[in-house]
């Protein structure tokens, strides 16, 4: 003990600050330098990166801002990302309530097929999703998005919620039988609740998920009616060629909605991933 | 339970999700899986072409290569960034000051766009005027700057690399199940005189083994199926040397080469079947060696 | 229980809501065709183009409307359009860039054939000399030319005249001199790049070094032909000795032409659309930009300009006769003289349609010198990517960046070039 017990006690801490320290500049000090340099010139940008500018440019940003509708395509994200995430949830818990409380020959069967989901590079689908979208008459809408998004993560979702349904012990739902609860009531005043983390972990996967996914918006969309962000900010690179400084402005202002969002609800989102663990 | 009197419930509960899955996974596999034995163009009609599509895949040095990087990225994702992930998660469990702030600060990057973020990274690696050679320079070590894209030695690990250490949503997750392991089990292990390191080691990381085992699997699923920071970033170059299956799918496509587009897409779905039913196997066994110990 | 049936009946309206309002079925008389169009926001033909839509949906109030639906992601849109054309959904009308792979959509009946309309009421002969043909295949014409691309070399006046430089080199011997005296001015010679789907400057550079040493009749050679190994000689010396930027290799249009228009760069490659660009974009730039053939290589042929079709007009296939005769109507209105002399003059683009300038005519003077070359142009042959199809165009990025990397010989590039197709 003694000398030796602090000496390693002040390496360990070192080494945990140090850690920390670096997941910290790594992922806030890029978005800080895409800050700044949204508000130099070009010429700054090439001459003098690291420095603040000499003169904050509002110009970049009426250039960003004048290319696109980007209010509009927000809302079509959070409408887009919302649904989805409903109906995925949805969908997916009560497929998981079955296939974890009931067992009837062929649980194991639909359950192994629908986990193999998950391995499905999504991007190998392009042309029969193309296809399927089209020909029921969903081109270019926001519920193509909706439904897609919502089916492709069917997998994960059943995986997670799954996982944390068939922890729940079989004695509460014993109980609720006796006590006169209905197969429905069971799922939603029972089980469900119960498997909130689950749920939880599976909703931001899938929220986060169709906020930024943009293949299949690319694909599947074609006019502003149905655009979303990520498509907004992709066209970003396009459009300004080596107008950099305004494509950084361009770039800030699809982020900031985004961390705004989050700094109010980050709360709410973390303490819903985590309560459920902290009760149980 | 054998609760076959529900079998109404049970039927409209899972109907839902079937119809979805069919149209939405099924259908479209039966199409890759069958568009990947013919010749195809999207205009005229496909020609039978059996399994020659995957010969020529394996003869196809840009596929090897492509597979061979899909392979490191699952490995990196699965085990470097999980890793990661766990670290940080069993260092803010304990609640070291400013820890919810930390928190949230690194789930940040998870909640802005991928397009974004690849789209800053592009500027941070920028050769000219990207922060990442300025800092080398303005450190003075200009003879570390890199075209970090365009060189075949720098171009994969900096594509990797940011990823990996992108930690922000596993590491919630293996948060929340770090704190969920009751305290009395690590005073317990304190009174015994165990340090820190060790309490980690054999109460944290055996807790976890559930969730981080999913956490693998998860991050190598994806390293298996990675496409769009590749795509957005140097979209295979140089030289081929980030090419992934996934994009390669994609270029196919543009060519109008459905079958081989499809045959990679085939290859991609086996391979990464494979390569995690093995993981998850060898793990287990760890698993119930361990148990068989104890 | 309740909540959630009632949760359940509230999402199925709202989704059936959605449904609806997509679904909304306009059953008017009116035809409505769906354009998805790059020529938008910064594109330099988006104003003009705008314009003459407009004119067009008020000429024809009620009965036909176009609609641009902007699509300002070049690279996308042609995966996009390849996507769509293989679910069988094509778009009412699009943009077509004619190469030996788009040229396969030509099977079948996707495409609206033109042929006979063209030929009545002499529709043919507003069209430039050898466009119509290079459009059309098996005696059918399914797309309409457009939109021209002349690619001369590009130069900046100002930085040869600062680095002691009288006239652009007409042989490669005085082209690496130049490129001697550029750098000891501290100006970099050339933009080049490896990235976007084509490498395009690159991809440019290497089609004017062939056309130098093959002649007007370079594209009937095969790939053995040693032409393509010592093309690839040189324009691996372009990318060596700090003759092109650092961040060439990976690097895209916005890389390659951004040093261009920041004066970095003294010599670059592009076509009439991006003089718009240059003019807005690069006010201190714009004035000096020169341009010229490429330089002769050794016992080569000199004066050689390299000319393709850049952008084709096509439609979807239809029984109905009233909306193709909706289709012909704004495909003429959109080739006649008239309007596309409105383009041209606003965005420095060349055309497919035969154009004459008056003098009252505010011709960019950029846009004049590119006209003198075109006419001054001993041949003018197209471009490697408008002669071989896109797997190997799209390999050319890749093996180019091995080859600048010291990582592949010339011949190992041609043979990387060969494998691809």
């Amino acid at each position: 003990m003694g000398t030796r017990k602090s000496t390693a006690a002040i390496i360990a801490k070192t080494a945990k600050w140090a850690v920390l320290l670096f997941f910290l500049i790594f992922t806030f000090l890029p978005l800080l330098w895409l800050f700044i340099t949204s508000f130099k010139t070009n010429y700054e940008l090439l001459t003098a990166p690291l420095s603040l500018p000499a003169k904050w440019q509002i110009q970049n940003y009426i250039n960003a801002f004048q290319l696109s509708d980007l209010h509009l395509l927000f809302v079509h994200s959070v409408l887009v990302s919302a649904l989805s995430t409903a109906l995925n949830i949805l969908v997916a818990s009560m497929a998981a309530y079955v296939l974890s409380r009931y067992h009837f020959g062929f649980n194991n069967v639909i359950l192994s097929i629908l986990l193999a989901g998950i391995l499905i590079p999504i991007i190998a689908l392009m042309v029969p999703y193309f296809k399927l979208i089209s020909r029921s008459g969903l081109y270019d809408s926001l519920l193509a998005l909706i439904l897609t998004y919502a089916a492709i993560n069917i997998p994960i979702s059943v995986f997670l919620v799954h996982g944390f349904m068939s922890a729940i012990p079989k004695e509460l739902e014993e109980a609720a039988v006796i006590d006169g609860c209905s197969f429905l009531q069971r799922y939603s005043r029972i089980i469900f609740p119960l498997s909130k983390l689950g749920v939880v972990t599976a909703g931001t996967f899938v929220f986060l998920y169709s906020w930024n996914e943009f293949i299949y918006a690319l694909l599947l969309t074609s006019s502003v009616r149905a655009r979303t962000l990520q498509l907004g900010i992709r066209f970003f690179k396009s459009q300004f060629v080596s107008d950099y400084t305004s494509m950084y402005a361009a770039l800030v202002i699809t982020i900031i909605p985004s961390i705004v969002v989050y700094v109010l609800l980050h709360e709410k989102i973390i303490q819903g991933l985590t309560s459920g663990a902290l009760k149980g | 339970m054998k609760l076959h009197k529900n079998w109404r419930g049970i039927l409209l509960f899972l109907l839902p999700v079937l119809i979805l899955y069919c149209a939405f996974f099924v259908y479209p596999l039966g199409f890759v899986f069958s568009v990947s034995l013919t010749e195809w163009n999207g205009v005229t009609a496909p020609e039978f072409r059996g399994v020659r599509n995957f010969v020529d895949l394996a003869g196809n040095e840009t596929f090897r290569l492509a597979v061979r990087n899909n392979f490191i990225w699952a490995l990196s994702l699965g085990f470097l960034q999980i890793a990661l992930a766990a670290l940080v998660a069993m260092i803010l469990a304990r609640r070291p000051r400013g820890w919810r702030l930390l928190r949230t600060i690194y789930f940040l990057p998870n909640v802005i766009s991928q397009v974004a973020i690849a789209m800053l990274w592009l500027a941070i690696f920028n050769a000219e005027h990207g922060i990442l050679n300025q800092l080398l320079i303005g450190l003075g070590l200009e003879n570390w700057t890199h075209n970090w894209l365009g060189e075949i030695e720098t171009a994969l690990p900096a594509i990797i690399g940011q990823q990996v250490l992108y930690i922000g949503y596993f590491m919630i997750i293996l948060l929340a199940g770090t704190m969920s392991i009751p305290e009395s089990f690590y005073e317990a292990a304190e009174i015994d005189g165990a340090g820190i390191l060790q309490q980690e080691i054999h109460i944290t990381l055996p807790m976890l083994r559930g969730i981080l085992i999913t956490s693998m699997t998860l991050a190598m699923a994806y390293g298996m199926r990675h496409f769009e920071a590749t795509f957005l970033m140097t979209g295979g170059g140089p030289a081929n040397s980030t090419q992934v299956m996934g994009l390669m799918l994609y270029k196919m496509t543009g060519y109008l080469d459905y079958g081989h587009a499809n045959a990679v897409g085939a290859t991609l779905i086996l391979l990464g079947g494979v390569v995690i039913a093995t993981i998850r196997w060898l793990l287990s066994r760890g698993e119930a060696a361990s148990e068989a110990m104890q | 229980m309740r909540k959630l049936f009632i949760f359940g009946v509230s999402l199925f309206l709202i989704l059936s809501v959605l449904l609806l309002v997509n679904s909304c079925a306009k059953e008017e008389e009116e035809i409505v065709l769906k354009w998805p169009c790059i020529w938008v926001a910064k594109d330099s033909k988006a104003a003009t183009v705008g314009a003459l839509v407009d004119q067009f949906n008020a000429d024809n109030a009620g009965k036909i409307r176009v609609e641009i639906e902007p699509q300002p992601d070049y690279d996308g849109y042609r995966d996009k359009i390849n996507a769509m054309m293989a679910a069988g959904q094509v778009p009412d009308l699009f943009i077509f860039n004619p190469d030996p792979t788009t040229f396969t959509y030509y099977q079948g009946d996707m495409l609206m054939d033109f042929t006979d309309e063209l030929k009545k009421g002499g529709w043919d002969s507003w069209f430039v000399e050898g466009t119509l043909d290079a459009s059309t295949v098996d005696g059918r014409t399914k797309t309409i030319p457009y939109e021209l691309g002349l690619t001369p070399i590009w130069y900046n006046q100002a930085l040869l005249e600062k680095a002691g430089v009288d006239a652009f080199p007409e042989t490669f011997d005085e082209f690496w001199v130049m490129c001697d005296k550029l750098k000891a001015a501290g100006i970099v010679p050339t933009s080049q790049m490896t990235g976007g789907s084509n490498a395009w400057t690159s991809m440019l550079w290497y089609s004017h070094i062939l056309a130098s040493i093959g002649g007007p009749d370079v594209w009937s050679k095969p790939l053995s032909d040693p032409m393509y190994v010592q093309a690839a000689e040189i324009l691996l010396r372009m990318y060596s000795e700090g003759n092109t930027t650092r961040d060439a290799v990976g690097g895209d249009a916005g890389v390659s032409g951004g040093h261009f228009l920041a004066g970095r760069t003294a010599i670059f490659i592009n076509g009439p659309w991006y003089i718009g660009r240059v003019r807005n974009d690069a006010p201190d730039v714009y004035p000096h930009t020169g341009v010229a053939p490429a330089p002769k290589v050794a016992g080569g042929t000199y004066g050689g300009q390299i000319g393709f079709l850049l952008s084709n007009l096509a439609a979807a296939n239809t029984d109905d006769p009233a909306r193709r005769a909706a289709v012909v109507k704004f495909m003429k209105w959109m080739t006649t003289p008239e309007n596309v002399k409105t383009i041209s003059l606003d965005a420095g683009s060349l055309f497919c349609v035969k154009l004459e300038f008056s003098a009252s005519d505010q011709v960019d003077p950029l846009q004049k010198k590119f006209m003198e070359a075109s006419a001054n142009a001993a041949f003018v042959v197209s471009h490697l990517q408008g002669n071989y199809p896109v797997s190997m165009i799209n390999e050319f990025g890749q093996a180019l960046g091995k080859m600048a990397l010291g990582k592949a010989t010339p011949e190992e590039f041609v043979q990387m070039l060969d494998a691809a197709r």
